[in-house]
């Protein structure tokens, strides 16, 4: 019986016949199926899901015409970064690192990025990002944003103000866990309208909130909650809300935006939450489970993705990158599954960027 | 039996504190013995643990589940004793993000489904000195959960099997690693016992080996 | 990851017309089908051929949108920013303050 190569989770190698590929793909649909309340890929969708992964070209891609818009997120630090954000280790400039993504690495857009990607240690630094923020803006032709990570986590104890949720639910101080995210959405909110508005005045085409709900629900409503803000102060600014996870983690349980419950939401839940909030576009993630192979993971991830398309009113621009959107968690993501991961997103899912 | 049983479990699905001390109330006046009213009760808690994997309950609602369960122990622990039907209690477990690494999320969810599970868990916080997890084994806890985000810190994980293999300390403890990108092979490879893909996989993984 | 990404399906940025079909997935929340044909009637051609390098090499140049070689002379950055607002009846950020600022 022929076999193809194909990879796990985790990226090794490994040999699959195209009746395990198969069952692999109806298996990750059905995981995604299940915990989402989602309709079935199509045998169509299953079918030409198997021939992408069993495609014998070591990179496959879409057809012409069929390509979609390319954003990237942490800024300089995909060089500079070590091997914790997939860096290289090569420490170029920011100026450097935005017009080489523009100009040999094919970005339809681009971003500026502080060392740490999290908003609220830009509050110190806010003149320094706004004038290379100017002086970038001066050099770049493609659309260029300034990024960072919502990152509620650093608001609470030890890092910011607030007692720690997941400290105090231990002692069974739960309502004063939800009161501390509570108070931490509502100053990840106005964090997010300092910094955001002053980078917007500097010259930024917008705002990409990376990673959000990273450390559970009070993050995504303080994001959604600043991104609101944002969009009232700024109403012209693109607005990109990516998330961290494809469930928003329930940490407080309750809390809402708009009178609507966050946690355990999955991505075509979520980006009606970025509809309201004002964004421009959309960032879905789908985790990559280490233990089960590229066809399960695949089959999981476009399931959710294609739902999360066809529900939403803005675009959407799915993350791919290690460990997220069927991707194996490896920091050297194989090219054979990354093109393929590509393909049936745009393909299958029909996401309007990556 | 089977209606109290049922309206246990029920109680502590529902995981309000109230109504699971009033469940066991009621089932201790049935009759019911305090082994089989923990026995319901700990299957509700592993129903609770599978609503909060698939996204239906969320952390508040396990630590007020678990509260219940506490409330329920201070009640049937001394008739457990005085019975002697008492079951071992589990393990203790030093949980802690490796030192270098700041993001403990997953971990503290990790401790307190282990919590949740009966573990006497010394959670240690994030960014946790190796030598602090050997302190803790050598003082007792028998099972060492490691956790990390990063690829540039998930390798603290292997130095602190080396140092437990070094002091003599390995065959005395159940090594347990997890976080993003950790992985059963990496697990494998450095020697740990168990690999948690999630908080939930973890806590089933340390009840089975433990029991 | 970058290149992989741009291999599979990438438009290309400003090799082809990638950084206008975004432009307009980011100011008019348009979905990238319609993002392309709105930017491929602007520019008078084909959705297939706003992907085309070859097509899109010479057009960025004449309309003096920016282009992906160093060719001197060539408007970029700003320059090249405000003849896109003009092409795509679109406001960008940084013409406005450049506006602003040189506003006499």
């Amino acid at each position: 019986m022929a076999e193809f190569y194909t990879r796990m989770g985790d990226g090794s190698r490994v040999l699959m016949t195209r009746e395990k590929i198969l069952n692999d793909i109806q298996a990750g649909m059905a995981d995604a199926v299940d915990m989402g309340g989602l309709p079935d890929l199509t045998p169509n969708d299953i079918e030409k899901l198997f021939e992408i992964i069993s495609d014998k070209n070591r990179v496959v891609g879409v057809e012409p015409g069929n390509e979609v818009v390319l954003t990237y997120d942490i800024g300089q630090l995909d060089f500079t970064g070590d091997n914790g954000n997939s860096g290289n280790g090569v420490d170029v400039g920011r100026m450097e690192s935005a017009l080489l993504h523009e100009r040999a690495l094919g970005a339809d857009t681009f971003e500026l990025a502080h060392a740490d990607y999290s908003i609220k240690p830009v509050k110190p630094v806010i003149s320094n990002e706004m004038q290379t923020m100017e002086e970038i803006q001066n050099e770049i032709v493609a659309p260029y944003f300034y990024g960072a990570m919502p990152n509620a986590g650093l608001y609470y104890s030890p890092d910011g103000p607030y007692g720690n949720p997941a400290d105090l639910m231990r002692e069974f101080k739960i309502d004063e866990a939800m009161q501390a995210a509570e108070m931490t959405a509502d100053h990840l909110a106005r964090d997010i309208e300092y910094v955001a508005t002053r980078l917007i005045a500097a010259g930024s085409d917008g705002f990409n909130f990376d990673t959000t709900a990273s450390a559970g629900d009070a993050d995504a409503v303080g994001t959604f909650k600043g991104v609101r803000a944002l969009r009232k102060a700024c109403p012209d600014t693109y607005i990109n809300v990516g998330m961290a996870g494809e469930s928003i983690m329930g940490i407080h349980g309750s809390i809402e935006f708009d009178g609507e419950i966050v946690a355990g939401t999955y991505p075509h839940q979520q980006v009606k939450f970025a509809q309201k909030a004002g964004a421009n576009v959309f960032g879905p993630v789908v985790n990559t489970n280490t233990s089960k192979s590229l066809a399960w993971n695949l089959g999981r991830a476009v399931t959710f993705i294609k739902e999360c398309v066809k529900v939403a009113e803005i675009p959407c621009h799915v993350n791919m990158g290690m460990g997220v959107g069927g991707i194996p968690m490896c920091e050297t993501a194989p090219i054979d599954a990354v093109t393929r991961c590509n393909k049936a997103m745009v393909e299958i899912a029909k996401v309007d960027g990556v | 039996m089977a209606d109290e049983k049922k309206a246990l479990y029920d109680a502590m699905v529902a995981y309000k504190v109230p109504a699971i001390q009033q469940a066991v109330e009621n089932a201790r006046k049935s009759g019911m013995t305090a082994s089989k009213i923990i026995d319901a009760l700990g299957e509700g808690m592993t129903e609770v643990g599978i609503l909060f994997e698939r996204g239906k309950l969320f952390l508040p609602h396990v630590l007020s589940a678990a509260q219940g369960m506490k409330s329920a122990m201070e009640v049937l622990g001394p008739e457990l004793l005085a019975s002697g039907d008492v079951s071992a209690k589990r393990a203790s477990v030093v949980m802690g993000t490796v030192e270098g690494d700041v993001h403990d999320i997953g971990k503290s969810i990790c401790s307190t489904m282990l919590q949740c599970a009966g573990f006497d868990v010394h959670d240690l916080g994030r960014d946790v000195p190796k030598t602090s997890f050997i302190s803790e084994i050598k003082g007792g806890c028998t099972m060492c959960g490691m956790s990390a985000l990063m690829t540039t810190t998930m390798t603290v994980q292997k130095e602190v099997i080396e140092i437990l293999k070094s002091e003599g300390l390995r065959d005395k403890v159940i090594v347990m690693v997890g976080g993003a990108p950790v992985t059963q092979a990496y697990a494998d490879k450095i020697g740990a016992d168990i690999y948690g893909e999630s908080a939930s996989e973890t806590t089933n993984k340390a009840k089975t080996i433990s029991s | 990851m970058a290149v992989p990404h741009f291999m599979a399906s990438g438009m290309g940025g400003i090799r082809t017309a990638g950084d206008l079909v975004a432009r307009m997935e980011y100011s008019k929340n348009m979905k990238i089908g319609k993002a392309k044909e709105y930017v491929a009637k602007k520019l008078g051609i084909s959705t297939l051929e706003i992907g085309d390098e070859y097509i899109m090499r010479g057009l960025r140049e004449e309309l003096k949108i920016g282009v992906v070689t160093g060719v001197p002379g060539a408007p970029r950055g700003i320059a090249a920013k405000m003849n896109i607002e003009k092409l795509l009846d679109i406001k960008i950020n940084s013409c406005d303050i450049f506006r602003e600022m040189t506003k006499r």
